[in-house]
């Protein structure tokens, strides 16, 4: 939605770093690029030996469309897992991001891609994302000023907080 | 009732500071009108025909009087000096200045309120039997469970961008009056043979264009269960629901689609791996919830039954009063009385600030501090002495609140309609009015009994005309306003969507058309104790379409 000229940035809890990956569609096209993220299927044609021998990391972008089901045996060979929110109010990556780090223990990068804006920036780190690729200028500034919207506790057990204490046993305060 | 600690009022405080700090935004263009959407459908605010429209949460319908009077002082000081209760026991303001709109948000957080998931494809407002504690029907208070689903789907970080907006209701007697099965997910509160608390889980039932009845996929889950159960159900929806047709979006598309069984198979597999999460429920925390909903201690006031009798002798229209809007309460010594906000000719669920003020001291008087929004888009005063009702109902006649006409042929469910929504085809209220007028007077609507007639402006059904016992639907022929009847819905323990009768029938038909089923179900009752539902189970649609239709109708 957010199609902007703006650079993509990549940020995480600790603040902006520095991305090693370039997307591509595929190995062939992906020149010298140390680090790659292929679409899922692309991802799924390799060879599992090409994968495991290149010296490259070689992580995947999965759509909300796209079952995750096939990268499940696999996910310790994975260096990152890339969820696309086409648009903002696309959610099905939330639950992809809950299963992927929460059910299934995904210890890999998780990485949002797509119409990252301020006001989910909460949710996806909840969710289990651990680094998001913002392009919205809005989102940029207020991620720069560390202004996340957040509220000073949770009403759900969520990645990054911490049992609230003397309360119900579903309510988070944010971890430290 | 619940009252927020320390936490609920910091997260409340916090969103409104958010929202301040949007519509700040806003005013001075930083925001364009279509960045504002999503941000402004979070916190409540529609954009209407004429203006901003702000919708208020009332979760499970349950108000204090100090809340009550809060919103009536909005009312007064916000917008035009009234309010318009909802079919899923909100309240709604339709003239609010944005500009306002943080004040408003400010006074409703002061009473413990605010406008969250009131829109958006989120978990909305859960909604319960307006007369959960109180009904001597029931078999546990569902309140304390739609408590814990309010704050658990309180800004989900994972069930915030839903394919669709998902209403959940929960009831606790086996006479459904919160309309379970045309809910996303309905919830039935009961006690398993081993004297356990669970629910018989509902999913799938809507109305809106494709019309369903909700599928029972579980008879009985412990109450322990209920929010890995509900989160299972709402990650399988998530994930799956459609996408690429909003009105093909609803869960019940997704059960239609997927069928029940097949969808019931992937909710047990994702409950199973969820089922010892931190999700399970306490039984100290179902406790420690559930203490907020203990049943008053009333005094015992057994001197109201001569008095009640006394009063009912000498005052014919308290009598009617009586029979038609107070029921049962499970102490024999006090009723629970329904406010009708349904006067003759009036627009159906809207309250001037004055009444809302009224109906707050009167249930600070009478009533324990209690009130209820049922989404008959009347009020409940749930536990009023019996020596109390006729001051009860002195002080509710002296405002136009003692309308008695609770569950009867005047008592109609309608949506704002083309007078207010955007979205509309057809005026809803002025029917409403009409019809109201045409029935209005005590005998005949008394004569008739039970009806509920339910209308809507459009085929979204915000008035539940698919489930009204006579439906109503604008619809938008050449340019005309039409409306299609239907007839035979009902939104209780035997949901059924009405059928439709025929062709439609023009703004000065409709009413007459009315009256022609009304008149036909007069002549074919078996007695006054059949009413129009079940004659109509009886005897079918066929001499109600003759009567509209003539013999001719056959191919109609
Ligand atoms: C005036 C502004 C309103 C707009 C624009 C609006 C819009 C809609 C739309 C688009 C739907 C269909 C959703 C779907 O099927 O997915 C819907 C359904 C509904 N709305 Fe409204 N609505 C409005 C007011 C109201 C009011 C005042 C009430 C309560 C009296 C209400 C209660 C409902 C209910 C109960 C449904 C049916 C939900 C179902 O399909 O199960 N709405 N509304
Ligand atoms: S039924 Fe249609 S006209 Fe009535 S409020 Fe809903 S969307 Fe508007």
């Amino acid at each position: 939605m957010s199609e902007t000229q703006n650079e993509k940035q990549l940020w995480g809890r600790e603040g902006f770093r520095d991305d090693p990956y370039i997307e591509a569609e595929s190995l062939e096209v992906a020149g010298d690029a140390p680090d790659v993220i292929l679409p899922l299927a692309a991802w799924l044609g390799l060879d599992d030996e090409v994968r495991r021998t290149s010296n490259r990391r070689i992580g995947v972008s999965v759509a909300p469309g796209e079952d995750i089901g096939p990268l499940l045996e696999k996910l310790d060979t994975i260096p990152l897992i890339a969820l696309q929110f086409p648009a903002f109010n696309d959610g099905r990556s939330y639950s992809k991001a809950e299963l992927l780090k929460g059910r299934h223990g995904f210890s890999g990068e998780l990485r949002a891609v797509g119409d990252v804006l301020i006001d989910q920036v909460v949710f996806m780190l909840r969710a289990g994302f651990d680094t998001l690729q913002v392009t919205n200028p809005v989102a940029l500034e207020r991620l720069n000023a560390r202004d996340l919207h957040d509220t000073p506790g949770y009403y759900q057990p969520g990645r990054g907080s911490a049992q609230a204490n003397g309360t119900f046993s579903w309510r988070r305060t944010p971890a430290a | 009732m619940y009252r927020y600690d320390e936490f609920d009022h910091a997260f409340v405080a916090a969103r409104v500071e958010q929202f301040k700090d949007q519509v700040q935004r806003r005013l001075s263009g930083e925001l364009t009108e279509e960045q504002f959407r999503p941000l402004r459908l979070m916190n409540g605010v529609y954009l209407q025909l004429h203006a901003y429209m702000l919708r208020v949460a009332v979760p499970y319908g349950t108000l204090s009087g100090r809340q009550m009077r809060r919103l009536g002082h909005i009312a007064r000081v916000y917008d035009r000096g009234y309010g318009h209760f909802t079919t899923r026991q909100n309240i709604q303001y339709n003239w609010p200045a944005l500009s306002d709109i943080p004040a408003i948000l400010d006074e409703l957080a002061e009473v413990e309120m605010h406008a969250m998931q009131t829109s958006g494809n989120c978990i909305r407002n859960v909604t319960a039997d307006h007369f959960a504690g109180v009904a001597a029907d029931e078999v546990a208070d569902p309140r304390p469970f739609a408590e814990i689903l309010r704050q658990w789907s309180s800004l989900h970080p994972e069930f915030s961008y839903l394919p669709r907006k998902f209403k959940i209701a929960v009831t606790g007697a086996e006479h459904d009056r919160a309309a379970i099965q045309v809910h996303d997910i309905g919830l039935h509160l009961k006690t398993n043979e081993a004297g356990e608390l669970g629910f018989a889980v509902y999913v799938g039932g809507g109305q809106g264009r494709t019309p369903m009845v909700a599928k029972k996929i579980r008879d009985f889950l412990p109450a322990e269960d209920l929010l890995s159960y509900t989160t299972a159900i709402v990650r399988v929806y998530n994930l799956h629901g459609r996408r690429d047709n909003k009105y093909k979006a609803r869960i019940k598309i997704l059960v239609h689609e997927t069928g029940t069984e097949e969808l019931t198979r992937q909710i047990e597999a994702e409950w199973q791996a969820l089922k010892e999460s931190d999700l399970k429920l306490p039984q100290g925390d179902i406790d420690a919830i559930d203490s907020y909903f203990r049943p008053p201690v009333l005094p015992q006031r057994p001197e109201g039954w001569g008095a009640l009798a006394a009063a009912k002798r000498t005052d014919t229209g308290f009598a009617a009063w009586v029979d038609q809007n107070v029921t049962p309460h499970k102490n024999p010594d006090y009723g629970v009385v329904t406010i009708s906000l349904k006067p003759i000719g009036g627009i159906p669920g809207d309250a001037s600030a004055e009444q809302m003020e009224l109906v707050a001291d009167i249930a600070e008087k009478f009533s324990q501090d209690e009130i209820r929004v049922s989404h008959e888009q009347n009020l409940v005063l749930p536990h009023v002495a019996l020596a109390d009702l006729h001051t009860v109902y002195e002080l509710l006649l002296a405002d136009g609140l003692a309308t008695a006409n609770a569950g009867l042929i005047t008592d109609i469910i309608a949506c704002p309609g083309l007078d207010y929504c955007a979205l509309a085809n057809a005026r809803s209220i002025p029917v409403a009015q009409r019809i109201s007028e045409r029935f209005g007077a005590a005998e005949r609507q008394s004569e008739i009994g039970e009806l509920k007639i339910k209308i809507s402006g459009c085929i979204n059904a915000c008035g539940h005309h698919h489930v009204g016992h006579i439906g109503i639907l604008g619809v938008e022929k050449k340019g005309e306003e039409l409306y299609q009847i239907t007839l035979g819905g009902s939104a209780d323990e035997i949901t059924t969507v009405g059928e439709i009768t025929g062709r439609g029938f023009s703004s000065e038909e409709v009413v007459d058309a009315i009256e022609k089923i009304v008149d036909t179900y007069l002549g074919l009752r078996t007695g006054k104790d059949e009413n129009f539902l079940a004659a109509y189970r009886r005897v079918g649609a066929a001499p109600f379409k003759e009567a509209l239709y003539g013999e001719v109708s056959r191919a109609a």
